[in-house]
Protein backbone atom coordinates (compact mmCIF):
# COMPACT_ATOMS: atom_id res chain seq x y z
CA UNK A 1 0.00 0.00 0.00
CA UNK A 2 2.81 2.66 0.82
CA UNK A 3 6.25 2.12 -0.15
CA UNK A 4 9.27 4.17 0.15
CA UNK A 5 12.49 3.07 -2.43
CA UNK A 6 15.69 4.91 -0.61
CA UNK A 7 13.44 8.26 0.41
CA UNK A 8 15.68 11.08 1.26
CA UNK A 9 14.91 14.82 2.31
CA UNK A 10 17.04 17.87 2.54
CA UNK A 11 15.69 20.96 3.39
CA UNK A 12 17.67 24.03 1.35
CA UNK A 13 18.87 25.46 4.80
CA UNK A 14 21.30 22.00 4.57
CA UNK A 15 19.46 20.11 7.45
CA UNK A 16 19.09 16.41 6.54
CA UNK A 17 15.32 15.34 7.66
CA UNK A 18 16.07 11.83 6.10
CA UNK A 19 18.44 9.70 4.94
CA UNK A 20 18.49 6.63 2.90
CA UNK A 21 14.38 5.63 4.27
CA UNK A 22 13.14 2.08 2.81
CA UNK A 23 10.21 0.74 4.01
CA UNK A 24 6.44 -0.95 2.50
CA UNK A 25 3.53 -0.87 4.72
CA UNK A 26 0.59 -3.24 3.92
CA UNK A 27 -3.06 -3.10 3.46
CA UNK A 28 -4.66 -3.06 6.87
CA UNK A 29 -1.72 -2.87 8.70
CA UNK A 30 -0.96 -0.93 11.93
CA UNK A 31 1.84 0.16 12.21
CA UNK A 32 3.76 3.18 15.05
CA UNK A 33 6.65 5.04 14.03
CA UNK A 34 8.54 6.64 16.94
CA UNK A 35 12.20 8.27 17.28
CA UNK A 36 13.14 11.26 19.31
CA UNK A 37 12.33 14.93 18.27
CA UNK A 38 13.56 15.84 15.00
CA UNK A 39 13.85 12.31 14.06
CA UNK A 40 12.19 12.47 10.96
CA UNK A 41 8.79 11.11 11.63
CA UNK A 42 6.80 14.10 10.60
CA UNK A 43 8.89 14.31 7.85
CA UNK A 44 7.65 10.88 6.76
CA UNK A 45 4.27 11.15 7.04
CA UNK A 46 3.93 14.80 5.07
CA UNK A 47 5.99 12.98 2.53
CA UNK A 48 2.43 10.23 2.21
CA UNK A 49 0.19 12.78 1.82
CA UNK A 50 2.08 15.04 -0.34
CA UNK A 51 2.89 18.06 2.07
CA UNK A 52 6.47 17.71 1.29
CA UNK A 53 8.13 16.52 -1.46
CA UNK A 54 11.47 14.15 -1.14
CA UNK A 55 14.65 14.96 -2.52
CA UNK A 56 15.73 11.58 -3.70
CA UNK A 57 13.59 8.49 -4.18
CA UNK A 58 9.95 7.45 -4.95
CA UNK A 59 7.00 6.91 -2.83
CA UNK A 60 4.20 4.86 -4.07
CA UNK A 61 0.80 5.23 -2.29
CA UNK A 62 -1.38 2.42 -3.49
CA UNK A 63 0.51 2.66 -7.03
CA UNK A 64 0.38 6.49 -7.54
CA UNK A 65 3.81 7.66 -7.39
CA UNK A 66 3.43 10.63 -5.12
CA UNK A 67 6.75 12.57 -5.69
CA UNK A 68 6.29 12.88 -9.74
CA UNK A 69 2.16 13.29 -8.94
CA UNK A 70 1.10 16.78 -10.55
CA UNK A 71 0.06 19.46 -8.33
CA UNK A 72 -3.63 19.03 -9.50
CA UNK A 73 -4.29 15.86 -8.69
CA UNK A 74 -2.80 16.39 -4.87
CA UNK A 75 -6.64 17.10 -3.89
CA UNK A 76 -7.25 13.83 -4.83
CA UNK A 77 -4.60 12.01 -3.25
CA UNK A 78 -5.32 13.41 0.09
CA UNK A 79 -8.97 12.44 -0.04
CA UNK A 80 -7.76 8.63 0.35
CA UNK A 81 -5.93 9.61 3.42
CA UNK A 82 -7.21 10.77 6.72
CA UNK A 83 -4.34 12.49 8.79
CA UNK A 84 -4.96 13.52 12.22
CA UNK A 85 -2.43 16.20 13.66
CA UNK A 86 -1.58 16.48 17.83
CA UNK A 87 -2.63 20.46 17.41
CA UNK A 88 -6.12 18.97 15.98
CA UNK A 89 -5.92 21.54 13.14
CA UNK A 90 -10.37 22.74 13.20
CA UNK A 91 -11.93 25.45 11.64
CA UNK A 92 -12.83 27.92 14.88
CA UNK A 93 -15.56 29.54 13.26
CA UNK A 94 -17.39 26.16 11.99
CA UNK A 95 -19.61 24.33 13.83
CA UNK A 96 -18.11 20.28 14.78
CA UNK A 97 -20.73 19.23 12.20
CA UNK A 98 -19.26 21.61 9.45
CA UNK A 99 -15.94 20.81 10.15
CA UNK A 100 -16.43 17.26 9.72
CA UNK A 101 -18.50 17.62 6.68
CA UNK A 102 -16.64 19.90 4.86
CA UNK A 103 -14.87 16.92 2.50
CA UNK A 104 -18.15 15.38 1.64
CA UNK A 105 -19.65 19.30 0.67
CA UNK A 106 -16.17 19.87 -1.54
CA UNK A 107 -17.45 16.19 -2.97
CA UNK A 108 -20.65 17.25 -3.91
CA UNK A 109 -22.65 15.54 -1.97
CA UNK A 110 -26.43 16.41 -1.42
CA UNK A 111 -26.96 18.12 2.14
CA UNK A 112 -28.77 14.62 3.13
CA UNK A 113 -25.57 12.62 2.56
CA UNK A 114 -23.26 14.82 3.86
CA UNK A 115 -25.23 15.44 7.04
CA UNK A 116 -25.72 11.65 6.85
CA UNK A 117 -22.21 10.24 6.48
CA UNK A 118 -20.81 13.40 8.85
CA UNK A 119 -22.90 12.34 11.61
CA UNK A 120 -21.68 8.57 10.97
CA UNK A 121 -18.21 9.54 11.13
CA UNK A 122 -19.02 11.84 14.82
CA UNK A 123 -21.21 8.48 15.87
CA UNK A 124 -17.89 6.07 15.49
CA UNK A 125 -16.12 8.30 17.84
CA UNK A 126 -18.63 9.75 19.95
CA UNK A 127 -19.58 13.04 19.17
CA UNK A 128 -22.78 13.27 17.75
CA UNK A 129 -24.20 14.72 20.21
CA UNK A 130 -22.10 17.88 19.53
CA UNK A 131 -22.84 18.29 16.21
CA UNK A 132 -23.55 21.77 16.62
CA UNK A 133 -20.81 23.26 19.25
CA UNK A 134 -17.85 24.57 17.94
CA UNK A 135 -14.14 23.67 18.68
CA UNK A 136 -13.52 26.01 21.51
CA UNK A 137 -16.51 24.81 23.33
CA UNK A 138 -14.71 20.91 23.08
CA UNK A 139 -12.33 19.43 25.63
CA UNK A 140 -9.17 18.71 23.88
CA UNK A 141 -9.86 14.99 23.78
CA UNK A 142 -12.78 16.03 22.32
CA UNK A 143 -11.70 17.91 19.55
CA UNK A 144 -8.96 15.46 18.51
CA UNK A 145 -12.07 13.08 18.43
CA UNK A 146 -13.72 15.41 15.57
CA UNK A 147 -10.10 15.95 14.39
CA UNK A 148 -10.41 11.92 13.38
CA UNK A 149 -14.05 11.78 12.49
CA UNK A 150 -13.06 14.51 10.13
CA UNK A 151 -10.14 12.16 9.00
CA UNK A 152 -12.94 9.15 8.92
CA UNK A 153 -15.38 10.69 6.94
CA UNK A 154 -14.69 9.71 3.52
CA UNK A 155 -13.49 6.49 4.92
CA UNK A 156 -10.01 6.59 3.68
CA UNK A 157 -7.61 4.13 3.06
CA UNK A 158 -4.92 5.51 5.09
CA UNK A 159 -4.94 7.19 8.60
CA UNK A 160 -2.32 9.28 9.37
CA UNK A 161 -1.66 10.55 13.16
CA UNK A 162 0.89 12.38 14.07
CA UNK A 163 1.35 12.36 18.04
CA UNK A 164 -2.49 12.65 17.97
CA UNK A 165 -2.12 11.89 21.64
CA UNK A 166 0.52 14.82 22.14
CA UNK A 167 -1.50 17.22 23.79
CA UNK A 168 -4.31 15.04 26.06
CA UNK A 169 -3.85 13.77 29.29
CA UNK A 170 -2.87 9.63 29.78
CA UNK A 171 -7.32 9.26 30.29
CA UNK A 172 -7.67 11.10 27.22
CA UNK A 173 -4.43 9.53 25.54
CA UNK A 174 -6.18 6.14 26.07
CA UNK A 175 -9.30 6.80 25.03
CA UNK A 176 -8.20 8.16 21.70
CA UNK A 177 -5.37 5.32 21.05
CA UNK A 178 -8.40 2.78 21.68
CA UNK A 179 -10.29 5.05 18.60
CA UNK A 180 -7.54 4.13 16.71
CA UNK A 181 -7.44 0.70 17.14
CA UNK A 182 -10.88 0.57 16.92
CA UNK A 183 -10.49 2.08 13.09
CA UNK A 184 -7.95 -0.44 12.20
CA UNK A 185 -9.97 -3.53 13.35
CA UNK A 186 -12.21 -2.27 10.61
CA UNK A 187 -9.72 -2.94 7.97
CA UNK A 188 -8.02 1.13 7.93
CA UNK A 189 -4.30 1.16 7.32
CA UNK A 190 -2.92 3.08 10.22
CA UNK A 191 0.12 5.17 10.56
CA UNK A 192 1.00 6.45 14.18
CA UNK A 193 3.51 8.31 15.38
CA UNK A 194 4.27 8.90 18.60
CA UNK A 195 7.26 9.13 21.55
CA UNK A 196 5.63 7.19 23.64
CA UNK A 197 7.35 3.87 23.35
CA UNK A 198 5.55 1.96 26.40
CA UNK A 199 2.26 2.53 24.25
CA UNK A 200 3.86 0.54 21.27
CA UNK A 201 4.77 -1.89 23.91
CA UNK A 202 1.50 -2.55 24.72
CA UNK A 203 -0.65 -2.12 21.02
CA UNK A 204 1.79 -4.04 19.50
CA UNK A 205 1.50 -4.50 15.66
CA UNK A 206 4.49 -2.71 14.03
CA UNK A 207 7.38 -0.49 15.30
CA UNK A 208 9.39 2.10 12.58
CA UNK A 209 12.24 3.25 14.84
CA UNK A 210 13.79 6.37 13.09
CA UNK A 211 16.68 8.29 14.39
CA UNK A 212 18.12 11.58 12.59
CA UNK A 213 16.53 10.95 9.57
CA UNK A 214 16.92 7.11 9.44
CA UNK A 215 15.22 4.21 9.52
CA UNK A 216 17.36 2.25 12.09
CA UNK A 217 14.81 -0.21 13.61
CA UNK A 218 11.60 -2.21 11.86
CA UNK A 219 9.92 -4.29 14.61
CA UNK A 220 7.13 -6.95 14.37
CA UNK A 221 5.51 -6.70 17.66
CA UNK A 222 3.12 -9.42 19.27
CA UNK A 223 -0.32 -7.76 19.94
CA UNK A 224 -0.27 -6.57 23.20
CA UNK A 225 -2.81 -6.00 26.38
CA UNK A 226 -4.02 -2.75 25.27
CA UNK A 227 -5.54 -4.08 22.22
CA UNK A 228 -6.87 -7.24 24.14
CA UNK A 229 -8.79 -5.41 26.65
CA UNK A 230 -10.38 -3.04 23.93
CA UNK A 231 -13.91 -1.89 24.62
CA UNK A 232 -16.17 -1.47 22.02
CA UNK A 233 -16.10 2.52 20.06
CA UNK A 234 -16.55 5.10 22.18
CA UNK A 235 -19.20 6.48 20.60
CA UNK A 236 -21.67 2.99 21.36
CA UNK A 237 -23.39 5.48 23.73
CA UNK A 238 -24.68 8.40 20.91
CA UNK A 239 -26.90 5.82 18.82
CA UNK A 240 -29.56 6.75 21.91
CA UNK B 1 -20.08 19.87 -6.36
CA UNK B 2 -21.63 21.54 -9.49
CA UNK B 3 -20.51 24.84 -10.68
CA UNK B 4 -24.20 26.36 -9.20
CA UNK B 5 -23.57 24.90 -5.61
CA UNK B 6 -19.41 26.52 -5.98
CA UNK B 7 -20.60 29.72 -6.44
CA UNK B 8 -23.44 29.96 -3.91
CA UNK B 9 -20.40 28.63 -1.20
CA UNK B 10 -18.05 30.99 -2.34
CA UNK B 11 -20.20 33.77 -2.40
CA UNK B 12 -21.07 32.98 1.03
CA UNK B 13 -17.89 32.74 2.04
CA UNK B 14 -16.81 36.14 0.13
CA UNK B 15 -19.60 37.71 2.37
CA UNK B 16 -17.82 36.49 5.57
CA UNK B 17 -14.80 37.37 4.77
CA UNK B 18 -15.72 40.87 3.81
CA UNK B 19 -17.88 41.19 7.24
CA UNK B 20 -14.60 39.82 9.12
CA UNK B 21 -12.38 42.25 7.41
CA UNK B 22 -15.20 45.32 6.90
CA UNK B 23 -12.82 47.56 7.48
CA UNK B 24 -10.00 46.67 5.04
CA UNK B 25 -12.34 46.05 2.56
CA UNK B 26 -14.12 49.26 3.21
CA UNK B 27 -10.90 50.95 2.37
CA UNK B 28 -10.49 49.05 -0.94
CA UNK B 29 -14.15 49.82 -2.11
CA UNK B 30 -13.28 53.79 -1.33
CA UNK B 31 -10.17 53.62 -3.30
CA UNK B 32 -11.89 52.44 -6.67
CA UNK B 33 -14.77 54.46 -6.15
CA UNK B 34 -12.96 57.19 -5.93
CA UNK B 35 -10.63 55.99 -9.27
CA UNK B 36 -13.91 55.12 -10.91
CA UNK B 37 -15.62 58.53 -9.97
CA UNK B 38 -12.64 60.07 -11.39
CA UNK B 39 -12.72 58.38 -14.71
CA UNK B 40 -16.36 58.74 -14.59
CA UNK B 41 -16.27 62.17 -14.28
CA UNK B 42 -13.45 62.78 -17.37
CA UNK B 43 -16.21 60.43 -19.14
CA UNK B 44 -18.98 62.68 -18.94
CA UNK B 45 -17.08 65.95 -19.08
CA UNK B 46 -15.33 64.58 -22.14
CA UNK B 47 -18.45 62.43 -23.15
CA UNK B 48 -20.43 66.03 -23.46
CA UNK B 49 -17.76 67.93 -24.99
CA UNK B 50 -17.46 65.87 -27.77
CA UNK B 51 -21.45 65.73 -28.38
CA UNK B 52 -20.82 69.86 -28.05
CA UNK B 53 -18.11 69.85 -30.99
CA UNK B 54 -20.16 67.30 -33.19
CA UNK B 55 -22.75 69.13 -33.15
CA UNK B 56 -21.27 72.62 -33.57
CA UNK B 57 -19.35 71.37 -36.45
CA UNK B 58 -22.58 70.22 -37.94
CA UNK B 59 -23.78 73.75 -37.60
CA UNK B 60 -20.26 75.40 -38.50
CA UNK B 61 -20.73 78.06 -39.96
CA UNK B 62 -18.02 80.35 -42.32
CA UNK B 63 -19.10 84.34 -40.83
CA UNK B 64 -18.14 87.19 -43.09
CA UNK B 65 -18.95 90.33 -41.51
CA UNK B 66 -19.83 93.08 -43.90
CA UNK B 67 -18.04 96.65 -43.39
CA UNK B 68 -20.84 99.44 -42.85
CA UNK B 69 -21.99 101.40 -45.84
CA UNK B 70 -21.87 98.23 -48.10
CA UNK B 71 -24.75 98.38 -50.51
CA UNK B 72 -26.89 95.55 -51.39
CA UNK B 73 -24.80 95.14 -55.24
CA UNK B 74 -21.58 94.90 -53.44
CA UNK B 75 -22.89 92.26 -50.86
CA UNK B 76 -24.16 90.39 -54.03
CA UNK B 77 -20.68 90.50 -55.41
CA UNK B 78 -19.00 88.79 -52.52
CA UNK B 79 -21.65 86.55 -51.83
CA UNK B 80 -21.12 85.38 -55.62
CA UNK B 81 -17.75 85.02 -55.02
CA UNK B 82 -17.93 82.64 -51.96
CA UNK B 83 -20.29 80.79 -53.69
CA UNK B 84 -17.96 80.00 -56.41
CA UNK B 85 -15.96 78.19 -54.22
CA UNK B 86 -16.54 73.94 -54.48
CA UNK B 87 -17.09 73.45 -50.76
CA UNK B 88 -19.39 76.36 -50.21
CA UNK B 89 -22.68 74.85 -50.21
CA UNK B 90 -25.17 78.28 -49.60
CA UNK B 91 -24.24 81.57 -48.77
CA UNK B 92 -27.17 83.69 -46.90
CA UNK B 93 -27.59 87.15 -45.67
CA UNK B 94 -28.02 88.09 -42.12
CA UNK B 95 -28.88 91.13 -40.89
CA UNK B 96 -27.54 92.73 -37.80
CA UNK B 97 -30.41 92.20 -35.84
CA UNK B 98 -31.14 88.82 -36.60
CA UNK B 99 -27.36 88.61 -35.79
CA UNK B 100 -27.95 89.94 -32.34
CA UNK B 101 -30.86 88.03 -31.74
CA UNK B 102 -29.08 84.76 -32.61
CA UNK B 103 -26.16 85.56 -30.41
CA UNK B 104 -28.73 86.19 -27.57
CA UNK B 105 -30.05 82.89 -27.75
CA UNK B 106 -27.23 81.23 -27.85
CA UNK B 107 -25.01 82.85 -24.52
CA UNK B 108 -28.33 84.31 -22.65
CA UNK B 109 -25.26 85.56 -19.91
CA UNK B 110 -23.92 87.24 -22.77
CA UNK B 111 -26.71 88.93 -24.23
CA UNK B 112 -26.06 92.31 -22.61
CA UNK B 113 -21.95 92.37 -24.77
CA UNK B 114 -24.31 92.75 -27.89
CA UNK B 115 -26.26 95.83 -26.51
CA UNK B 116 -23.26 97.52 -24.56
CA UNK B 117 -22.36 100.56 -27.03
CA UNK B 118 -18.52 99.81 -26.07
CA UNK B 119 -18.15 97.10 -28.04
CA UNK B 120 -20.34 98.37 -30.89
CA UNK B 121 -23.30 96.48 -32.32
CA UNK B 122 -22.92 93.60 -34.49
CA UNK B 123 -22.27 94.24 -38.25
CA UNK B 124 -24.49 92.57 -41.21
CA UNK B 125 -23.09 89.58 -42.40
CA UNK B 126 -23.37 86.60 -44.47
CA UNK B 127 -23.28 83.50 -43.42
CA UNK B 128 -21.87 80.59 -45.66
CA UNK B 129 -22.74 76.87 -45.25
CA UNK B 130 -19.32 74.47 -46.30
CA UNK B 131 -18.79 70.84 -46.64
CA UNK B 132 -16.76 68.73 -45.09
CA UNK B 133 -13.47 69.44 -46.36
CA UNK B 134 -10.79 66.98 -47.63
CA UNK B 135 -7.43 66.94 -46.48
CA UNK B 136 -5.69 67.94 -49.99
CA UNK B 137 -8.19 71.23 -49.50
CA UNK B 138 -7.06 72.29 -46.70
CA UNK B 139 -4.27 74.70 -47.67
CA UNK B 140 -6.06 76.42 -50.40
CA UNK B 141 -9.03 76.71 -48.26
CA UNK B 142 -6.85 79.22 -45.86
CA UNK B 143 -5.78 80.79 -48.88
CA UNK B 144 -9.03 80.97 -49.93
CA UNK B 145 -10.42 82.44 -46.69
CA UNK B 146 -7.10 85.13 -46.36
CA UNK B 147 -8.89 86.26 -49.64
CA UNK B 148 -12.44 86.72 -49.18
CA UNK B 149 -10.68 88.70 -46.22
CA UNK B 150 -8.82 91.41 -48.09
CA UNK B 151 -12.79 91.94 -50.35
CA UNK B 152 -13.41 95.22 -50.54
CA UNK B 153 -16.25 95.59 -47.72
CA UNK B 154 -15.67 93.05 -45.58
CA UNK B 155 -14.42 93.63 -42.43
CA UNK B 156 -13.18 90.05 -40.95
CA UNK B 157 -14.08 86.45 -41.69
CA UNK B 158 -14.76 84.38 -38.66
CA UNK B 159 -14.76 80.33 -39.82
CA UNK B 160 -16.29 78.46 -36.84
CA UNK B 161 -14.29 75.24 -37.59
CA UNK B 162 -10.54 77.34 -36.04
CA UNK B 163 -11.99 77.46 -32.83
CA UNK B 164 -13.83 74.15 -33.15
CA UNK B 165 -10.50 72.46 -33.66
CA UNK B 166 -9.39 74.33 -30.60
CA UNK B 167 -12.01 72.90 -28.54
CA UNK B 168 -11.45 69.70 -30.26
CA UNK B 169 -7.64 70.26 -28.72
CA UNK B 170 -8.86 70.56 -25.40
CA UNK B 171 -10.84 67.32 -25.46
CA UNK B 172 -7.96 65.29 -26.51
CA UNK B 173 -5.88 66.69 -23.52
CA UNK B 174 -8.80 65.88 -21.20
CA UNK B 175 -9.07 62.60 -22.68
CA UNK B 176 -5.92 61.88 -22.04
CA UNK B 177 -5.53 63.62 -18.67
CA UNK B 178 -8.32 61.31 -17.50
CA UNK B 179 -6.94 58.26 -18.92
CA UNK B 180 -3.48 59.13 -17.18
CA UNK B 181 -4.87 59.92 -13.66
CA UNK B 182 -7.78 57.35 -13.70
CA UNK B 183 -5.11 54.44 -14.72
CA UNK B 184 -2.66 55.57 -11.89
CA UNK B 185 -5.97 55.46 -9.59
CA UNK B 186 -6.93 52.25 -10.90
CA UNK B 187 -3.54 50.70 -10.61
CA UNK B 188 -3.51 52.16 -7.04
CA UNK B 189 -6.82 50.56 -6.67
CA UNK B 190 -5.98 47.00 -7.58
CA UNK B 191 -3.12 47.37 -5.56
CA UNK B 192 -5.37 48.02 -2.40
CA UNK B 193 -7.61 45.20 -3.48
CA UNK B 194 -4.55 42.79 -3.63
CA UNK B 195 -3.40 43.56 -0.17
CA UNK B 196 -7.24 43.32 1.47
CA UNK B 197 -7.22 39.87 -0.23
CA UNK B 198 -3.89 39.21 0.79
CA UNK B 199 -4.79 40.40 4.15
CA UNK B 200 -7.97 38.08 4.22
CA UNK B 201 -5.67 34.69 2.83
CA UNK B 202 -3.80 35.78 5.85
CA UNK B 203 -6.05 35.52 8.28
CA UNK B 204 -7.31 32.85 6.81
CA UNK B 205 -4.20 30.43 6.59
CA UNK B 206 -4.97 28.08 9.23
CA UNK B 207 -7.97 27.40 7.52
CA UNK B 208 -6.76 27.50 3.67
CA UNK B 209 -3.68 24.73 4.87
CA UNK B 210 -7.06 22.57 6.62
CA UNK B 211 -8.90 22.97 3.38
CA UNK B 212 -5.86 21.51 1.28
CA UNK B 213 -4.77 19.24 3.72
CA UNK B 214 -8.33 17.54 3.61
CA UNK B 215 -8.15 17.59 -0.75
CA UNK B 216 -9.84 20.85 -1.35
CA UNK B 217 -8.60 21.51 -4.90
CA UNK B 218 -6.88 25.43 -5.66
CA UNK B 219 -10.00 26.62 -7.38
CA UNK B 220 -12.41 25.57 -4.48
CA UNK B 221 -10.14 27.51 -2.20
CA UNK B 222 -9.36 30.32 -4.13
CA UNK B 223 -12.81 30.72 -5.88
CA UNK B 224 -14.16 32.92 -1.82
CA UNK B 225 -11.01 35.35 -2.81
CA UNK B 226 -12.07 35.81 -6.49
CA UNK B 227 -15.36 36.36 -5.59
CA UNK B 228 -14.40 38.90 -2.63
CA UNK B 229 -12.28 41.01 -4.73
CA UNK B 230 -14.70 40.96 -7.54
CA UNK B 231 -17.19 41.65 -4.88
CA UNK B 232 -15.28 45.13 -3.45
CA UNK B 233 -14.32 46.15 -7.35
CA UNK B 234 -18.57 45.84 -7.76
CA UNK B 235 -19.35 47.51 -4.57
CA UNK B 236 -16.90 50.13 -5.98
CA UNK B 237 -17.85 50.55 -9.12
CA UNK B 238 -21.95 50.94 -8.25
CA UNK B 239 -20.90 53.43 -5.45
CA UNK B 240 -18.39 55.70 -7.88
CA UNK B 241 -22.01 55.49 -10.73
CA UNK B 242 -23.95 56.75 -7.41
CA UNK B 243 -22.04 59.20 -6.41
CA UNK B 244 -21.58 60.69 -10.12
CA UNK B 245 -25.53 60.69 -10.25
CA UNK B 246 -25.94 62.23 -7.17
CA UNK B 247 -23.32 65.06 -7.92
CA UNK B 248 -24.92 65.65 -12.10
CA UNK B 249 -28.02 65.81 -10.51
CA UNK B 250 -27.11 68.33 -8.25
CA UNK B 251 -25.46 70.34 -10.79
CA UNK B 252 -28.37 69.54 -13.60
CA UNK B 253 -30.53 72.56 -11.93
CA UNK B 254 -27.93 75.11 -12.94
CA UNK B 255 -27.14 73.45 -16.45
CA UNK B 256 -29.47 75.93 -17.72
CA UNK B 257 -27.43 79.38 -16.81
CA UNK B 258 -24.00 78.22 -17.26
CA UNK B 259 -22.17 77.99 -20.15
CA UNK B 260 -19.68 75.75 -18.96
CA UNK B 261 -21.55 73.37 -17.22
CA UNK B 262 -23.55 73.23 -20.43
CA UNK B 263 -20.24 71.91 -22.36
CA UNK B 264 -19.48 69.82 -20.27
CA UNK B 265 -21.97 68.33 -17.91
CA UNK B 266 -24.96 68.63 -19.96
CA UNK B 267 -26.22 64.73 -20.33
CA UNK B 268 -25.00 61.87 -17.66
CA UNK B 269 -23.49 58.92 -18.65
CA UNK B 270 -24.87 56.30 -21.17
CA UNK B 271 -26.15 53.32 -20.00
CA UNK B 272 -23.12 51.46 -21.43
CA UNK B 273 -20.33 53.51 -20.08
CA UNK B 274 -22.51 52.95 -16.42
CA UNK B 275 -22.34 49.17 -17.07
CA UNK B 276 -18.60 49.61 -18.51
CA UNK B 277 -17.61 51.38 -15.15
CA UNK B 278 -19.29 49.23 -13.39
CA UNK B 279 -17.14 46.64 -15.06
CA UNK B 280 -14.29 48.00 -15.08
CA UNK B 281 -14.53 47.93 -11.23
CA UNK B 282 -15.67 44.40 -10.99
CA UNK B 283 -12.26 43.49 -13.35
CA UNK B 284 -9.96 45.44 -11.05
CA UNK B 285 -11.24 43.58 -7.75
CA UNK B 286 -10.95 40.61 -9.45
CA UNK B 287 -7.51 41.35 -10.96
CA UNK B 288 -6.30 42.13 -7.64
CA UNK B 289 -7.20 39.10 -6.06
CA UNK B 290 -5.79 36.92 -8.82
CA UNK B 291 -2.82 39.10 -8.51
CA UNK B 292 -2.60 38.81 -4.52
CA UNK B 293 -3.60 34.90 -4.63
CA UNK B 294 -0.73 34.66 -7.47
CA UNK B 295 1.92 35.55 -5.06
CA UNK B 296 0.31 33.08 -2.60
CA UNK B 297 0.56 30.35 -4.74
CA UNK B 298 4.29 31.08 -5.49
CA UNK B 299 4.85 31.45 -2.18
CA UNK B 300 3.34 27.85 -0.90
CA UNK B 301 4.69 26.09 -3.96
CA UNK B 302 8.40 27.59 -2.90
CA UNK B 303 7.34 26.90 0.65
Amino acid sequence: MIRFFDIAKRYPSGQVALEGVSLAIEKGELCFLTGGSGAGKTTLLRLIFREETPTAGQILVNGRNVAALPRGKVPYLRRSIGVVFQDFRLIDRKTVFENVAYLPRILGLDATKQRRIAYEALRRVGLAHRMAAFPWQLSGGEQQRVAIARALVNDPEILIADEPTGNLDPDLSREIVRLFLDIHRRGTTVIFATHDRQLIERVGHRALVLARGRLVEDRRLPVGSFDAGLTPAVGAGDDA
Amino acid sequence: MNLLQALAYFFREALVGLLRSWRVSALAVLTITVSLFLAGSFLLTSGNLARAIASWKQDARLTVYLADGVDAAARDRIAERLAAAPWVEEVAFVPAAEGAARFRSAFPSLAELVEDARYGSLPDSLEVRQRELTSTELAAHRGWIAEIGRLPGVETVDDDREWIAGVATLLVVVRALGSLLTGVLLGAAIFTIAAVVRLTSFLYRDEIAIMRLVGATEFFIRGPFYVEGLLQGLAGGVAAVAALRAVHFALSSRVAESLVLRLVARDFLATGEVAALVAIGAAAGLGGALASLGREQAASERG
